[in-house]
C-alpha cells in the first residue's frame, strides 16, 4: 500500500461521477463542437491564421490548456475527452452512453501487429507533424486537413482494429501525452493486485454488461504507470469488486520506479526535448529566416531544414546523450549494456522536456492568447461579432515578464531531471557522480533555452 | 434506451444542426445585407498573389469585397472603378461595397510595396452587362509613341545639354510655343536656338517653364502622388534611380552599356532631355525595355500616365 497517495474515489460524489456512464460522452459533447468549428473554420474561414478559430483555438487555446494545465496536473485527461476518436468508438459500440451486453464491440477486431505494439509510429507521426508544423500551425486550411485526417484515420481504424488502436499506437499527440503523464499527480490504479489476480473474468479488460473492456488495451491489474491509461474510467465501471480507484499522488511518481523503461519511450523523450528547442529557435527566436525556411515547404532551404530537423531529433541529440552515457559508464566501470543505460537515463529527460514545453508554450500562448477573444466572436473571419469582442486589439499578456515564469519552470525541470539521473545511477549500483555527463547534458540544454528566452 | 436516444439526438445536433446553424447565420447575414460577398485573399506574389485573380460581377449588382491579408501589408485598388482600400494589415480582413456601373474588364492591384515583386500583384474584375453579355471588343487609339513610330527601346540621348539645371521660375517671363509631347527638350532647344535672341541658359529656362506650363500644377501634384506610391521604391524619392527595391532587378545585366545599370535616373539630363513626353509615356505604359520596369498601362488611365510624366520632368527641370 502506497501511503503517499490519496484515494479520490473514496468520496462518494467523485465515485458517482466517475462511474456514471454519462461522464465521457458529456465531456466529449462539450469538446466536439469546438473541434467541429475548428475544422469548418479552417476549410471555409479566413486564411489569416490569427483570425481563424481553427488556428487560434487549436494551436493556442487548446495547446496552452494541454501543456500548461491538463498534462502537468491531470496527465492523460485530455485523451478521455478528446473528440477525435469519439465517432469511431461510438460506432464500435453502436452506442453513445449505454453499455452493450458483455461490452461487445462491432469491429473487425483485427489485432495490431505485434512488432508495432510500441510508440515508434507515434514518434514518427509526431515528427511528421512537427516537421510541417510551421505550415500546419499558421495555415487554417492545412490545419483543418490534418485534423480531419486524424479523425478519419481514427474512425477507419476503429472499424477495423480492436478498441482505440489509433490512440494507443498512432496518435501523434498521444505519444507525448503518455510520456509526460508519468509526471501528473493523479493515477488510476487497482487497490489490491491480489484481488485482480484472483478475479477470473477480468471484466476490466474484456468488458461486461456494465461497460467496455479497456479501450486502451491495458489490463488495469498490471498498471504501474500512467503512460497508457487513457483515464476513460471504463474499468471503474466494469470492476465488480470495486478494486479500481483514482488517486492523488506526488508529481512524477511513475519515474521513481525504473521498471518497464523502453527504447521507443526514451526516443519520445529525445524527440520532445529536441522539438522544444527547435521550435524555440525557429518560431520565437529573432532569426526569422529560419521560420521562413521552415514555411517554404519543398524549397531547397526547406530540405536542408528538414534534414537538419530530423537529424537533430533522431541522431544528433540522442547521439550526444549516448556519448554522455558511454562516458558515465566508463566513469563508473559499469557492466550494464550501454543501450540499457541509454534508455534508463533518458527518462531523466521527461521532466526536463515537459518543463521545456511549458516554458516554450508560456511565451507564445501569452503573446497570442488575445486572438482568442476575436475568434470567439468571429470564428470564420466573416465579420461576425457574436459577443462584441471581434474588434478587441491583439495584446500580448505579460510581455516583459515571461522570462520570470520560464526560468523557474526550466530550473524545476532541471532539478527533477538531475534527481532522476542520480537515482538512475544509484539504481545501477554506481555513485551519484556517474550521472555527471547526463547532468551536464541537462544543464547545457537548460542554459540554451534560458539564453534563447532571456 | 431513453438516455441513449437523448445522447444520440444531442450528438446529431452537434454534427448536423450546429454546422447548419453556422452557415445559415452567415447566409442570413449575407442575404439581408443585399450584397454579394466575394472573398479575395491578398498574398504577396511569391506566395501566389491574389486569390482569385479574376472575378466577375454584373452591372448594377451590389458587391461586397472582403479582402484578407494573411502574410504582409497590402493595399487594394480598382483604378477604373475608383475603389481603394489603403491598407490591409496582416491577419486583418477589410471590406468594401460597390456597384459597378459600366461594363468592361478592369485590372485591380495591390497598392502597397508588399514585396520585391509587388507590381506583379494584379488581377482582373470583369463587369458584365446581363443585357449585353458579349459586347464587341472596345477599340482604343494606339498610344502616342506608336502613332509617332518611336522605337521605345532605342537610345534617346540628348544632343544638347544645359550648363545648369533649367529653372521654370527664371524662364517664367518667356513664352515659347512648344509641344512637349512630340519633342524632347533637346530637340526643342535645337529648333529654337537658331531663331532666338535668348542666351542658351535663358532658352533652357524658357523650355523648363514651357514644360511646366503645359503640364499644369494640379496634374503634377497628381503625378507626384502616384509616383510616391508606385515608382519611388525603385526610382528613389528624388528620382535618382536609387530606390532600394530597384537593386538587382531582373534584366539589369542586359541593359544597354551606355545606360545606368539600375532604374532610370530622372535627374540624368542626357536621358531626360533626349526623350519626348511621348517616349516617357510609352515607357510607363508598356514597361519592359529589357529591364525590370513593370507595365502600368493596364492600371493607369492615360491621363494618369501623362500626370506621371509631368511629375517626372520635375527632377531634371527645376519647377520650384
Amino acid at each position: 500500500m502506497n501511503t503517499s497517495r490519496i484515494e479520490i474515489t473514496r468520496y462518494p460524489i467523485v465515485k458517482k461521477i466517475l462511474t456514471s456512464r454519462w461522464l465521457q460522452w458529456s465531456a466529449i459533447a462539450l469538446t466536439l463542437p469546438f473541434f467541429i468549428l475548428a475544422i469548418l473554420a479552417g476549410f471555409f474561414g479566413t486564411p489569416a491564421g490569427n483570425r481563424n478559430f481553427g488556428i487560434v483555438f487549436v494551436w493556442i487555446v487548446w495547446w496552452g490548456a494541454l501543456i500548461l494545465l491538463l498534462l502537468p496536473f491531470a496527465g492523460r485527461l485530455w485523451c478521455a475527452i478528446c473528440p477525435i476518436p469519439a465517432p469511431g468508438e461510438w460506432l464500435q459500440r453502436r452506442a453513445l452512453v449505454q453499455p452493450r451486453a458483455g461490452g461487445k464491440l462491432y469491429t473487425l477486431g483485427w489485432k495490431w501487429h505485434r512488432k508495432l505494439k510500441n510508440i515508434w509510429l507515434q514518434n514518427f507521426s509526431f515528427l511528421a507533424v512537427a516537421l510541417f508544423s510551421v505550415v500546419i500551425l499558421t495555415t487554417p486550411l492545412v490545419s483543418s486537413i490534418v485534423l480531419a485526417l486524424f479523425a478519419l484515420i481514427a474512425l477507419a481504424m476503429s472499424l477495423v482494429y480492436e478498441r482505440r488502436a489509433f490512440c494507443r499506437y498512432l496518435c501523434p499527440v498521444g505519444g507525448f501525452i503518455g510520456l509526460y503523464s508519468q509526471l501528473a499527480p493523479i493515477e488510476l490504479r487497482v487497490k489490491d493486485h491480489a484481488v485482480c489476480a484472483s478475479h477470473k473474468d477480468k471484466t476490466c479488460y474484456v468488458g461486461s454488461d456494465a461497460g467496455y473492456g479497456c479501450p486502451w488495451l491495458v489490463f488495469p491489474g498490471a498498471l504501474d504507470k500512467n503512460t497508457y491509461c487513457g483515464l476513460c474510467t471504463e474499468c471503474l465501471k466494469t470492476c465488480p469488486l470495486d478494486n479500481v480507484a483514482l488517486y492523488a499522488r506526488p508529481f512524477g511518481a511513475d519515474l521513481f520506479s525504473n521498471t518497464g523503461r523502453r527504447l521507443d519511450e526514451a526516443y519520445k523523450a529525445f524527440i520532445m526535448l529536441t522539438c522544444a528547442l527547435a521550435y524555440s529557435i525557429v518560431l520565437i527566436s529573432p532569426w526569422s529566416i529560419l521560420k521562413e525556411t521552415a514555411y517554404a515547404v519543398g524549397s531547397p532551404g526547406w530540405w536542408v531544414y528538414a534534414v537538419a530537423f530530423l537529424a537533430a531529433n533522431l541522431v544528433i541529440v540522442p547521439g550526444i546523450f549516448y556519448a554522455g552515457v558511454t562516458l558515465a559508464k566508463k566513469i563508473a566501470r559499469l557492466t550494464t549494456p550501454t543501450k540499457k543505460l541509454f534508455v534508463e537515463f533518458a527518462y531523466a529527460l521527461v521532466p526536463l522536456g515537459l518543463a521545456a514545453w511549458i516554458a516554450f508554450s508560456v511565451s507564445f500562448v501569452l503573446i497570442n492568447f488575445s486572438y482568442a477573444w476575436q475568434v470567439v466572436s468571429d470564428p470564420f473571419g466573416w465579420g461576425w461579432n457574436l459577443f462584441g469582442t471581434a474588434d478587441w486589439e491583439w495584446t500580448p499578456y505579460f510581455a516583459g515578464a515571461q522570462a520570470f515564469a520560464q526560468i523557474p519552470i526550466l530550473l524545476i525541470g532541471l532539478v527533477a531531471a538531475i534527481g532522476i539521473a542520480i537515482r538512475t545511477a544509484q539504481e545501477q549500483g554506481a555513485s551519484s557522480r556517474t550521472a555527471l555527463p547526463v547532468i551536464a547534458f541537462c544543464v547545457a540544454y537548460t542554459l540554451a533555452l534560458i539564453w534563447l528566452y532571456v | 434506451m431513453k438516455r441513449e436516444f437523448f445522447a444520440l439526438a444531442v450528438t446529431f445536433l452537434l454534427f448536423v444542426a450546429f454546422p447548419a446553424a453556422l452557415f445559415g447565420y452567415q447566409a442570413i447575414r449575407t442575404n439581408t445585407s443585399g450584397a454579394r460577398v466575394i472573398d479575395l485573399i491578398a498574398y504577396a506574389p511569391a506566395n501566389g498573389g491574389w486569390k482569385p485573380d479574376s472575378i466577375r460581377v454584373n452591372i448594377g449588382e451590389r458587391v461586397r469585397l472582403r479582402i484578407a491579408a494573411p502574410d504582409v501589408v497590402h493595399g487594394f485598388e480598382i483604378p477604373a472603378l475608383g475603389i481603394t482600400i489603403d491598407e490591409i494589415l496582416p491577419g486583418h480582413t477589410e471590406e468594401i461595397e460597390f456597384v459597378a456601373t459600366r461594363a468592361g474588364r478592369f485590372p485591380f492591384a495591390c497598392t502597397r510595396w508588399c514585396s520585391a515583386d509587388h507590381w506583379r500583384m494584379r488581377g482582373v474584375i470583369e463587369v458584365i452587362d446581363p443585357a449585353n453579355p458579349n459586347p464587341p471588343r472596345a477599340t482604343f487609339a494606339p498610344p502616342l509613341y506608336q502613332q509617332l513610330k518611336i522605337d521605345l527601346d532605342a537610345m534617346h540621348v540628348a544632343q544638347n545639354l544645359p550648363a545648369q539645371k533649367p529653372s521654370a521660375a527664371r524662364g517664367a517671363a518667356i513664352n515659347l510655343a512648344l509641344d512637349p509631347r512630340t519633342q524632347s527638350p533637346s530637340e526643342a532647344f535645337a529648333r529654337l536656338r537658331a531663331n532666338t535672341p535668348l542666351t542658351d541658359a535663358q532658352l533652357w529656362d524658357a523650355i523648363a517653364f514651357a514644360w511646366k506650363q503645359s503640364a499644369g500644377a494640379e496634374q503634377i501634384a497628381r503625378g507626384q502622388k502616384l509616383y510616391a506610391r508606385d515608382c519611388a521604391a525603385c526610382h528613389g524619392e528624388q528620382g535618382r534611380g536609387d530606390g532600394t527595391a530597384g537593386i538587382n532587378l531582373p534584366g539589369m545585366a542586359m541593359m544597354h552599356r551606355e545606360m545606368n545599370r539600375g532604374p532610370a535616373d530622372f535627374t540624368n539630363a542626357v536621358q531626360m532631355f533626349g526623350a519626348s513626353d511621348a517616349i516617357l509615356h510609352g515607357k510607363i505604359l508598356r514597361g519592359g525595355m529589357g529591364t525590370g520596369m513593370p507595365e502600368w498601362g493596364s492600371l493607369y488611365t492615360d491621363e494618369e500616365i501623362w500626370n506621371m510624366v509631368s511629375y517626372i520632368r520635375s527632377f531634371a527641370f527645376d519647377y520650384r
